[in-house]
């Protein structure tokens, strides 16, 4: 029984000394020795690394499972065209992607360009380049100018849209019709009538789907503050986190859930979880985003489902709430134009339509591009009243300083609430401690 | 149930006594692994359902249709293979490198005498008392100096030395416990310390060594959070890191990572089925074997 | 250090016998420097790290600008939550270690008994140390959800139950659950550590213990317990600091939520750092946890220490 152990010993020794290379420059050897073993790797480098050759980093965010290989061929595509340009692009996933790109920028050792949601943080610290520097006049005047103005910060644009999401109200037709509910609720009165009606015809089902968790319980108080006129911030971009409207909302939304009209574990069940129980048909009525379709299609539900705007409430119009990501870029001491050229090219290539376009739709997102919109318009017919919405909705604060407190703070005031706290006093106390 | 029950078991007539306590021993024994492999279980089941099944509001304990696909399909949608070897190289490579520096300091500290000996054992001790996650920035930050991001190497100096502790504390209870006076006739005999060490005292500490690298080998396996800030090449990335490809940006695919989590623990189910006689035999327990 | 000894006796008597003792002093160092060089590096930098930042102003993104004295730990120290948070922290490590000791040690004197089976026994127990603890966590909370759980659909399947229960309807239930998962992943490394010392029993005290009339207990309490003492204070000193920095098993279940009532130290530190920015602050809590720990386990290592050498 020695034997294997021996061998596995001198096994693992073996390669980990083969995988160590000579020790030493490990760094450059890395890819080598992984391209020797591997012979399709993700970032395998094109042709023999040359003196002269540029390399730029790029870090992606993974928004699903087939992003990483979507960007294996776009690399291998990119690199085969520009034999000049080394393109590094690594692809994180959502959940890792603030560890990982903290911890490198605490280490000054950021990616050239970063695609992620949130810039403000790192706009603060001057680690950014006006987008515009790096970006061709040719791509920038591809974006849609009102996503541009989301990462204005001091009258600079310092980020680009990749991709949007836009959200709107689901429902299940089936349950909808065998619970009575002739008419679709536009207004907060009618969505809780229609609830109720739903739970009295069968209490196994979850009339409406709420989503407080530390995952995107922020999404939550945008749908019911702005669709009661409240909302994060004011015109002037002031908070204003514990106006009447929002007291308001909060306590609409907490009273649904204490009515036993929602799903069970608001703080928990995240909305993944409840597309998944929409998909299944054990939840009658949620907000989700666009992407809903390909999602129910995907995963094989046979759900008979339409979609809506949001229920608002005092007459105020229905608004829906917008997602974007975006691309940045960081600064680097003695970058060079031809780095800087790089970036622009590498910027030209992601953005050239046809590419651009099938990478949306394959992650089932809305383009950021004129051109892309007309695009998914005309592909997808069922898609062409999304591409008007995007354009009229509203977008969280996110270049704003305090946005990552006020975003943990209005999830801890909502988990808070459900516990049975006083909505007013706590969002008195958030907004003493944003605002000052 | 102690020990020497077992031993007579063979030579006396089985009492009432005794058969009541060997039923009772299969009774704990078939519970506790009914409740330990119960959540495997549910994984393996899932595995092999499809998305809507898992969530379907009426809900099955076994699959209605087997999806073996499942197993087969997360080979062609992540270099698992290249995954598995990674993994493989970190945790073997770790437990070597654990093993020898952590033998020697063990050695020194249970058979020698010498200044700073209880503070090097606080010293290990405090070493643990940080949690990886807390100390991401920093090790980035050595890792970045020394040229060892995104490196294998980086990563098994990293697993060894977070299990120096363990190592260490372990293995010098373990020569404690053994008497030195076989390795003083050793090198009597002509020996020098080290291999009087390594011929005497090593095949007699065998179980302490054996649940040493059993432990190593598990924690660096298991090692997520530094693997996956330190690795950025995809074809560098140990499985807990890589199988976060099927966790998504809109959905976790659960039936994947979990099939692909059962294939995780195969190797290490393997390596300690292989080693697991170590962990009874040995000089120490030699007599007791019938 | 063997070609000295060699070289050594070539040399004058009296040049060679404190040449020896020169090794002698020094030769305890050269064992333990390969231990304590690989630690140094990799782990006392980085918590050197962590002192820094603590004591510094840490920008949103990680930059280091100034000295801040202590002014992170006051602003920690003020957070409302901390209070609950470092009260979750104590219950979650006491309940987690003893429960999982005391199971870990009994199942490893299970498995210390032959039987027909005993090798896949032991192999199935390894199982849950085997996984890695995001996926463990993962399972759990699947396994426990209320409605596409797999633990109800297996009693409602079986008829034990009617109707789907709600098995998490309180923050407390939560922590309870997340409790249960961390026992359950640690009970395999107590279980270990222990059949190791038992092995180094001498069966023969058994025996005698047996002649002389003692009963089942007196021989647990008085020849085993004593004895595998050694193995049980590392598996404890070390399972108190590995689950009280323990991650992954309540980010998974619950990240903390509701409003932290489930939260833990480390949990509480990583939303601070990596969802708020405020690396500075949670540098401050990790360096409150590792003055709470140093405080512990040096009282219990003194202790069992102490009470080592006297027996």
């Amino acid at each position: 029984m020695k034997k294997p152990l021996a061998l596995l010993l001198a096994l693992s020794m073996s390669l980990s000394l083969a995988a160590c290379g000579g020790g030493g420059t490990t760094e450059s050897k890395a890819p080598e020795e992984s391209k020797a073993a591997d012979p399709a790797p993700a970032q395998s480098q094109a042709a023999e690394p040359s003196g002269e050759k540029v390399t730029i980093n790029v870090i992606a965010a993974q928004y699903g499972q087939n992003t990483n290989a979507w960007y294996d061929d776009f690399v291998k595509e990119f690199n085969d065209t520009y034999p000049d340009i080394n393109l590094v692009l690594e692809v994180v996933s959502w959940a890792d992607i603030y560890t990982v790109v903290n911890t490198r920028i605490a280490n000054g050792n950021a990616p050239d360009v970063l695609n992620i949601d949130v810039f403000a943080d790192y706009q603060a610290d001057d680690l950014l380049v006006p987008i515009k520097e790096v970006v061709s006049d040719e791509t920038y005047a591809k974006l849609y100018p009102a996503f541009l103005e989301e990462s204005n910060v001091d009258g600079t644009i310092w980020a680009i849209p990749d991709l949007a999401s836009a959200r709107a109200m689901y429902y299940n037709k089936d349950i909808l019709d065998a619970a009575g509910v002739t008419e679709i609720p536009t207004t907060w009165d009618e969505l809780k009538a229609a609830c109720e009606k739903i739970k009295a015809y069968d209490a196994n089902i979850y009339p409406w789907g709420v989503d407080m968790t530390t995952d995107e319980g922020q999404a939550c108080f945008a749908y019911y503050t702005w669709n009661n006129g409240g909302g994060f911030t004011d015109a002037d971009g002031n908070w204003i986190l514990n106006c009447d409207a929002n007291v308001e909302a909060v306590e609409y939304a907490i009273d649904l859930v204490n009515s036993g009209l929602t799903n069970t574990d608001p703080a928990n069940d995240n909305r993944y979880t409840l597309q998944d129980m929409f998909g299944a048909g054990q939840l009658a009525m949620m907000i989700g985003p666009n992407s809903i379709p390909t999602y129910v299609e995907a995963n094989g539900y046979s759900v008979n489902y339409g979609f809506g705007a949001i229920p608002t409430n005092g007459g105020n119009p229905s608004v829906s709430a917008g997602v974007m990501d975006r691309f940045m870029c960081f600064k680097k001491d003695g970058r060079t134009d031809a780095e800087v050229e790089a970036i622009k090219t590498f910027f030209d290539f992601f953005y050239e339509d046809e590419r651009y376009n099938e990478w949306v739709l394959m992650e089932g997102f809305l383009p950021a591009t004129e051109a892309g919109g007309e695009a998914l318009a005309a592909a997808d017919p069922a898609q062409a009243p999304w591409v008007d919405i995007i354009g009229s909705c509203k977008f969280y604060p996110v270049a704003k300083a305090e946005w990552a407190d006020v975003k943990q703070g209005v999830i801890d005031v909502e988990q808070q609430a459900l516990l049975g706290g006083d909505v007013r006093e706590l969002l008195d106390n958030l907004q003493a401690e944003i605002a000052g | 149930m102690s020990k020497p029950d077992t031993m007579t078991l063979n030579k006396k007539p089985l009492s009432l006594k005794k058969v009541v306590l060997r039923l009772l021993l299969y009774f704990v024994v078939l519970d506790v692994c009914v409740i330990t492999l119960y959540p495997y279980f549910a994984m393996f089941c899932t595995a092999l359902k499809s998305r809507s099944e898992i969530f379907s509001a009426n809900g099955t304990v076994f699959p209605i249709q087997p999806l073996w696909s499942n197993f087969i399909d997360i080979w062609k949608k992540a270099p698992m293979a290249r995954y598995m070897l990674n993994s493989l190289i970190i945790a073997g490579g770790s437990t070597v490198i654990a093993m020898v520096c952590g033998i020697p300091a063990a050695y020194a500290l249970s058979r020698m005498r010498f200044k700073g000996q209880t503070a090097f054992l606080g010293f290990i001790i405090v070493s643990q008392m940080f949690a990886p996650v807390v100390l991401l920035i920093g090790i980035y930050s050595v890792m970045m100096r020394l040229g060892l991001t995104d490196s294998l190497l980086g990563l098994i100096l990293i697993n060894a030395a977070f299990n120096q502790a363990f190592t260490v504390w372990l293995l010098r209870g373990t020569f404690m416990s053994i008497s030195a006076e076989m390795e003083q006739a050793a090198t009597i005999d002509g020996c020098s310390r080290v291999q009087a060490m390594l011929k005497v005292l090593l095949p007699v500490a065998a179980p302490g060594i054996v649940t040493t690298l059993i432990f190593i080998f598990i924690n660096a396996w298991n090692e997520y959070t530094v693997a996956l800030t330190l690795i950025s090449s995809n074809t560098l990335k140990p499985m807990t890191v890589g199988i976060n490809i099927f966790n998504g940006y809109d959905m976790i695919e659960w039936q994947y990572l979990f099939a692909s989590s059962i294939f995780a623990i195969v190797p290490v189910v393997i390596l300690f089925m292989c080693i697991e006689k170590n962990l009874v035999s040995g000089l120490a327990s030699g007599g007791v074997k019938g | 250090m063997k070609r000295s000894e060699q070289t050594a006796p070539a040399q004058g008597e009296q040049k060679k016998l404190t040449g020896k003792q020169r090794f002698r002093r020094v030769e305890p160092y050269i064992w333990i420097a390969p231990s304590v060089i690989l630690m140094a590096v990799f782990i006392l930098v980085p918590i050197f790290f962590v002192f820094r930042l603590s004591m510094s102003h840490v920008t949103k993104a990680g930059l280091i600008k100034d000295f801040a004295g202590f002014e992170n730990f006051a602003k920690v120290l003020k957070t409302p939550a901390f209070g609950m948070i470092l009260k979750n922290t104590l219950v979650w490590t006491v309940v987690v270690v003893v429960l999982s000791t005391v199971l870990g040690f009994m199942l490893a004197l299970v498995l210390n008994n032959k039987f027909h089976g005993r090798k896949i026994a032991r192999a199935i127990v390894v199982f849950p140390w085997a996984t890695t603890l995001v996926i463990q966590a993962s399972t759990w909370k699947f396994i426990i959800d209320t409605d596409f759980g797999t633990l109800n659909t297996l009693l409602l399947r079986l008829g034990i139950i009617k109707q789907a229960v709600n098995w998490t309807p309180t923050p407390e239930a939560y922590f309870g659950w997340e409790m249960a998962c961390g026992i359950f992943v640690t009970i395999p490394f107590v279980t270990f550590c222990v059949l190791s010392g038992l092995q180094s029993i001498d069966a023969s005290l058994y025996e005698a213990a047996t002649v002389d009339g003692a009963s089942y207990f007196q021989k647990l309490f008085h020849i085993t317990l004593p004895l595998v003492r050694p193995s049980l204070t590392v598996s404890t000193v070390l399972n108190i600091i590995y689950v009280f920095n323990s991650f992954p098993i309540v980010w998974v279940i619950t990240k903390g939520d509701p409003a932290n009532r489930t939260d833990t130290l480390v949990t509480y530190l990583y939303k601070l750092a990596f969802y708020r920015g405020r690396q500075g602050e949670a540098a401050a809590v990790s360096v409150l946890g590792f003055l709470i720990l140093l405080v512990c386990a040096s009282v219990y290592m003194v202790y069992t220490l102490r009470k080592g050498d006297e027996s």
